[in-house]
């Protein structure tokens, strides 16, 4: 077993032990001078919520960055269910199944709500070509399938009663739903979510484990990097501690809470 | 052979010291505020004309023209701040480009009104003196004062960024402008003095180029699109670079002029501009932003 | 549905407009209306939905005005062939300047594409053996009068019958336009115009889009091109400078980039005024400069902009002016 992967085996199934969804062996990035990226491994299982967490600087949204493809990393191999990962470009990766939302919001501000979701259906039409200039049958059918899905996918986060808003005319925590929604309608098999209760309240937390918890339901394989203690440990089923770069302790929430290491990282002792 | 090769530097200097002049105020106003003037070039067609009818029609001295150019340049520089930058700050990324193009095409077309479509011949009293220099080359008084008063000024104002408390302070709104906002610099006196200082050099420059460019009132889009060239081969808000970037610029265009087709210049220094862009957008002396994601 | 029926009085205007406007002077500014439309519409398509600042737009009317007539006069190549070949190689030329500027963002791509229309146009000045130079090409011949069985001989010397085929096309142009941005590729390229890096999270090839719209919008630009060339007869690399691009430019902003329909509406206004302002002289440029400014300070979604205040003020019984792809 290598450093990176809990001593957790993998979840007991209903198949014989699974390959696991997402790997990641020995990931280096360095930016100039730093090593934001030090000898990071890790795997997640389909169907397990793998939470990131670290103090402030300790890389991990330069590892999300990393799996996702925004970066590609200096030294080290990744893999989604088998497809070798590196060099190969974001909008790739997307379509293996790998969606993510940001720690920045990144919305289409001057595009409703709507068409916020719409656009991340890019991989998902079915329309012959000629159609994209003369809207026939296929085009219309199409259209209207989106339209539902995506207000589906609105009532999901609770935006249904804003679908028609510009994007940047919501709240900051509606903005915040709109990004999952946004990751949802990829379809993805494998879910990221950088920080996403950055700047929520109260309320807005307990909504965002809710509905969280929901995709955990439906077997939605997921990677979170989160602050928020609480968060990560209502919903992780492991965690992956990093700090300056490295990987510091990997285990059950409940390990991590008790480690001795992790506390002084965080309380820096 | 040698001779022809030396004089060629020097023109190269000459032409070189006026697009860092006009390329340094580019690349000021771009460090504070991330956008690009393009109203900027017709700053240096009108220190030209003023010093014109400051040394012509007035019969002033042609040195003070320059400094009357300068000042001329400055105001001019409140001006653009004043009406456009600072309403539509924060707003866009593209629309105050836009704006000045808009402001070019109208102060173009307001010059062309007022002085005609005919060029100018603006014969400074040290146009045709010239001084001998060594190894058969030549010099005219003119292009010594241009490079001397270009190489003063950037000195000047190097100075005055290193090592001066202003200049240091235009630094820090460079770099990061909400925290130089915090340490108690205020940011838009900040930019305003950018802009000022970098219309004054233009003013001031076009006071020098009026003798030696054809004087028309279009004269600033010859100049601009250089200008720009320079400002990204050297990199955006990057000092050093634009000055390195614009000596490069005036010797390769006196190069090409004598080696190849006076015609070709233009493409040489794009073609120069857009293999830099394809290489290093950064610039030649590049500093690497991460983009925050 | 609403669309169709401005479809239909834009086809009632174009067909009157001659008629009531018997004068040469004036149908010769009809021409240079449609010209103007095809110019600004393809821009929009770049510039106000994929988001990408191209101020060299002018360059590919240039290349397709030279290609087509250069393929006529120099090697006999009949018109339309000409005209269609012209109007893909300033579309391949497009695609290669995207796939060039494909890492460059917002300022940088600007000045790159201001780089690039200076090269063409120095390139076009100065390579004297295939262009002439700036004593530019003479004698082009409009387009081949079509003579159809029973049918009066249609010939396009005359100014009325050249403005119904470049108006006819700039109808089919801004169509064809408005069909894509009205399907899933509007939203992908307001996906791209917005933030890329999210776009490309969502599946989106960037580079692809960016490429594919740019080759577009040059190709139609390389058609006006064509269809200058064979109404004005005569061609100067002069016509194609940076401030023409400029003026395109004014065109888009001024109408109201991002709406399709605004641009066209800018090219029609920014054609037209300055010709009833003739007796000004140099004066209706500078009043071009001001519009220009004066719009993106205190109306930066220009006509179309105001025309929403104004039916918002009047009362909604008119459809929303952008329909996206969900509606």
């Amino acid at each position: 077993m290598t450093l990176g992967e809990s001593c957790l085996p993998a979840p007991p199934t209903r198949h014989a032990p699974p390959a696991a969804l997402l790997r990641a062996q020995g990931l280096h990035k360095r930016f100039g001078g730093v090593e934001a990226v030090r000898d990071i491994s890790l795997a997640v299982w389909a169907g397990q919520v793998l939470a990131i967490i670290g103090p402030n600087g300790a890389g991990k949204s330069t590892l999300l960055n990393l799996l996702s493809g925004l970066y590609q990393p200096d030294a080290g191999e990744m893999s989604f269910d088998g497809v070798k990962l590196v060099g190969l470009p974001a909008h790739k990766r997307a379509r293996l199944g790998l969606a993510r939302t940001f720690q920045k919001i990144r919305l289409f501000r001057g595009v409703s709500v709507l068409d916020n979701v719409i656009a991340a259906f890019h991989t998902r039409h079915d329309i012959p070509p000629w159609q994209y200039v003369v809207h026939a049958a296929a085009f219309e059918r199409d259209r209207a399938r989106c339209r539902e899905e995506a207000l589906r996918l609105l009532a999901f986060v609770g935006l249904e009663q804003r679908a028609d808003l510009l994007a940047a005319s919501l709240a900051y925590g509606e903005q915040r739903m709109l990004e999952l929604a946004r990751a949802l309608a990829a379809s993805p098999r494998l879910l990221m979510v950088d920080e996403p209760a950055a700047g929520l309240n109260g309320a807005e937390v307990e909504r965002l484990i809710d509905r969280i918890r929901l995709l955990q339901q439906r077997e939605m394989t997921i990677i979170v990097v989160e602050h928020n203690m609480d968060l990560v440990m209502e919903i992780a089923d492991r965690v992956l501690v990093m700090d300056y770069g490295q990987h510091l302790f990997a285990g059950t929430p409940g390990e991590v809470q008790a480690n001795p290491a992790v506390i002084s990282a965080y309380l820096g002792a | 052979m040698l001779t022809v090769a030396l004089q060629q530097t020097i023109n190269g200097v000459v032409f070189g010291s006026l697009y860092v002049l006009v390329a340094l105020g580019l690349t000021l106003i771009y460090g504070v505020l991330v956008q690009i003037n393009f109203a900027h070039a017709d700053v240096v067609t009108i220190g030209a004309f003023a010093a014109y009818f400051f040394t012509f029609t007035l019969g002033g001295n042609y040195l003070v023209s320059i400094a009357v150019a300068l000042v001329i340049g400055a105001a001019l520089g409140w001006l653009v701040n004043a009406a456009i930058f600072a309403p539509l700050r924060g707003r866009s990324e593209l629309l105050p480009l836009i704006a000045t193009i808009g402001v070019s095409i109208l102060l173009q077309n307001a010059m062309l009104l007022a002085f005609g479509p005919i060029p100018y011949a603006f014969d400074s009293p040290y146009s045709n003196a010239v001084l001998r220099l060594w190894g058969g080359t030549f010099i005219t008084w003119q292009n010594l004062i241009i490079i001397t008063v270009s190489a003063g000024t950037v000195a000047l104002l190097y100075a005055f960024m290193k090592f001066t408390f202003m200049g240091k302070a235009l630094r820090a709104v460079a770099q990061d402008r909400e925290t130089a906002g915090l340490m108690g610099i205020n940011p838009n006196a900040l930019v305003m003095l950018t802009f000022v200082i970098a219309s004054a050099l233009a003013g001031m420059g076009g006071a020098m180029l009026g003798p030696i460019l054809v004087l028309t009132p279009f004269a600033g889009t010859t100049v601009i699109v250089k200008a720009f060239a320079i400002v990204i081969i050297g990199g955006f808000g990057n000092v050093e670079g634009t000055i390195i970037a614009g000596l490069l610029v005036g010797l390769i265009e006196s190069y090409t002029t004598q080696l190849l087709n006076p015609g070709l210049t233009d493409i040489v220094v794009f073609g120069l501009l857009l293999l830099m862009l394809a290489l290093r957008p950064t610039g030649l002396i590049a500093e690497r932003r991460e983009e925050n994601v | 549905m609403r669309r169709w029926g401005w479809f239909a009085i834009a086809v009632v205007a174009i067909a009157v407009l001659p008629l009531v406007l018997q004068d040469s002077y004036w149908r010769t500014n009809l021409i240079v209306c449609a010209l103007n439309v095809i110019l600004a519409v393809s821009l929009d398509f770049v510039l106000g939905y994929a988001g990408q600042l191209n101020l060299g737009h002018a360059a590919f009317y240039g290349i397709g005005a030279y290609a087509s007539t250069l393929l006529v006069m120099g090697l006999g190549v009949p018109f339309w062939a000409a005209f269609v070949l012209g109007a893909m190689l300033s579309g391949i030329v497009g695609m290669a300047l995207a796939i060039f500027a494909a890492r460059l963002r917002g300022h940088y791509l600007a000045i790159a594409s201001l780089g690039f229309a200076v090269i063409v146009h120095q390139v076009l000045l100065n390579w004297i053996s295939l262009t002439q130079g700036p004593l530019g090409i003479y004698a082009i011949k409009p387009p081949p009068a079509i003579a159809l069985p029973g049918l009066p001989v249609v010939a396009f010397g005359e100014p009325a019958n050249m403005f119904y085929l470049v108006a006819g096309f700039a109808l089919l142009f801004y169509l064809l336009l408005d069909q894509l941005v009205r399907s899933p590729i509007g939203a992908t390229l307001a996906a791209i115009r917005e933030d890329e890096v999210s776009a490309a999270s969502f599946g989106i090839h960037c580079t692809a889009w960016k490429v594919f719209a740019f080759g577009l919008a040059s190709a139609l630009a390389g058609a006006a091109g064509g269809f200058y060339a064979s109404f004005v007869g005569t061609l100067v690399p002069d016509a194609f400078t940076i401030t023409e691009s400029f003026t395109v430019l004014a065109m888009v902003i001024v109408g109201g980039m991002g709406t399709l329909i605004g641009p066209v509406w800018g090219a029609i206004l920014l054609t037209v005024l300055p010709e009833l302002f003739r007796g000004f002289g140099d004066f209706r440029l500078v009043l071009y400069g001001a519009t220009l400014t004066l719009v993106v300070l205190f109306m930066p979604g220009g006509i179309a902009q105001a025309a929403r205040i104004l039916r918002r003020r009047v009362g909604s019984f008119l459809e929303p002016a952008q329909a996206g792809f969900g509606q």
